[in-house]
């Protein structure tokens, strides 16, 4: 089927053009054309949300029938909890502006999920006191700079002595922008190279194929 | 097992049980340990307070309930700051769950909106969740009216007084957002400041920080808020402490106690080498 083929990269070469032309060649033609397809695109990505959902009761509900060994019930469990905010959220026509929802996700997915990021914090400090030893060379110049960030980072220390502050920021406007700005250079020429090689049809795996 | 093996392998629950206690001891009982504020934050709260009467700032809430507690307070300090001066707020969320932050950042600037008579709609108004981040950013900067077509509320777009007049980023002075995403922080980089030219601020997670900075360093950004610290800044310059503030006497005493781990692992590990004749 050559249509499923040439058709997507007809419209992919098309409204990439575009988008490049929206940006070096600013005439109203131009932008007007492009904030039309770029409002299309917002209607795509939220018809894939829902495609999302749709995907996850594929995807589980072929574990719960296949009773995959200790999976099926944390799947029987994720689409229960889906099914439930989905009725609280419709069942007041609010959606998560009602009070259901709100007391919903505030007393049960906020407590969890602030639980969660805030037990980091302990296994980073066990880790911190396993890892950061001067075993080697590498080891050794982590564990200064570590060292050095967290001196500076902790509030109480700079406001000691505001060398540790000014260390810090060396570590940071120095050594880790330089490299950063080498990482992100490399990724902004290989990003243009692939915009390119998609726009004349070389880079089709977006299509679902090599 | 010699001392130095024992100061090496320190169990657990000790390691966890101290950093357990300097949580909370300052919590229970502030302590008002000093801070130095840095001058990205400044420069953050500058930006807000050189938008003239009359302009408009452009707020994105780019994180959920996991990023709440470190970025929460800064959202709010920024609000206060807001609603304090004569301008009007447009508020979106490019963060799925930003829709449920937008209560509760507001309930902690009530007293602000009271004592400076804010009306929803008129002074401020929350659009809600927006889906597919750049090109959403891009889209919202574009046509305003065409990205949205109710508010958050289900208000149409066009009986909100206060967007009569805000059309796309040629009425926007300033956008600024909070969020836990690279792809957020970096999306409005490219959308705000790079394709449309406008001035740019953001805050987020501290460990993002080394990735986001360079822009500022550039000039993309004209300010940004780091973390917890950035937000505790952020309530000092604006004369609301809140939890970042009282967080701040925290992370001193967490942050001190994993220098003084790291200290007591290197010198167990040195000591047994050395007790082990070099090995």
């Amino acid at each position: 089927m050559v249509y499923k083929r040439e058709i997507p990269l007809v419209i992919t070469f098309l409204v990439g053009m575009l988008a490049v032309a929206d940006y070096f060649i600013p005439v109203d033609l131009i932008v007007d054309a492009f904030t039309i397809v770029k409002n299309w695109a917002l209607v795509v990505v939220a018809f894939a949300l829902g495609l999302g959902a749709v995907n996850l009761f594929r995807v589980h509900g072929r574990h719960i029938s296949k009773r995959t060994s200790g999976q099926w019930y944390f799947s029987v469990w994720l689409l229960l909890m889906l099914v439930v905010s989905v009725v609280i959220g419709l069942s007041s026509r609010q959606f998560e502006g009602s009070d259901q929802y709100t007391w919903w996700y505030n007393s049960i997915f906020m407590a969890l999920s602030s639980t969660m990021y805030a037990s980091l914090c302990f296994y980073m400090a066990a880790g911190a006191y396993r890892v950061l030893r001067a075993r080697n060379l590498d080891a050794v110049l982590l564990l200064i700079t570590a060292f050095f960030v967290i001196l500076g980072n902790t509030p109480l220390l700079p406001a000691t002595w505001i060398g540790f502050f000014e260390i810090r920021k060396w570590i940071f406007d120095v050594i880790v922008e330089g490299a950063w700005r080498g990482i992100r250079i490399g990724v902004g020429l290989g990003s243009i190279v692939l915009g390119i090689r998609t726009l004349i049809g070389m880079e089709t795996g977006y299509l679902g194929r090599r | 097992m010699t001392v130095w093996e024992s100061l090496e392998n320190l169990p657990r629950w000790l390691i966890l049980g101290l950093i357990v206690i300097a949580m909370i001891i300052p919590i229970m009982r502030p302590l008002g340990l000093p801070i130095v504020t840095s001058e990205e934050t400044r420069d953050f709260y500058d930006v807000i307070e050189g938008i003239p009467a009359g302009g408009v700032l452009l707020f994105d809430i780019g994180y959920g309930s996991g990023g709440y507690p470190s970025l929460g307070p800064g959202n709010i300090a920024l609000f206060h700051q807001a609603f304090s001066r004569p301008i009007k707020v447009v508020i979106i969320a490019t963060a799925l769950e930003g829709s449920m932050m937008y209560p509760l950042v507001m309930k902690g600037v009530q007293d602000t909106l009271t004592e400076y008579g804010k009306v929803y709609g008129t002074d401020y108004c929350f659009l809600g969740y927006i889906a597919g981040e750049q090109t959403a950013m891009a889209a919202v900067l574009g046509d305003l009216h065409a990205a949205f077509t109710a508010d958050f509320y289900g208000t149409p777009i066009a009986q909100i007084s206060m967007l009569a007049d805000i059309r796309d980023y040629n009425d926007i002075d300033v956008v600024a957002y909070i969020t836990t995403a690279g792809g957020i922080s970096e999306g409005w980089v490219y959308q705000s400041f790079s394709r449309y030219n406008r001035v740019t601020v953001g805050g987020w997670l501290s460990m993002m920080t080394a990735a986001m900075k360079p822009y500022y360093t550039a000039g993309s950004l004209a300010g940004y808020m780091d973390g917890i610290k950035g937000a505790a800044d952020y309530e000092y310059f604006t004369g609301h402490p809140g939890d970042a503030l009282l967080s701040t006497d925290v992370l001193s005493l967490t942050q001190t106690l994993v220098l003084i781990y790291i200290i007591i692992g290197n010198i167990a590990y040195f000591g047994r080498r050395a007790a082990e004749g070099g090995s």
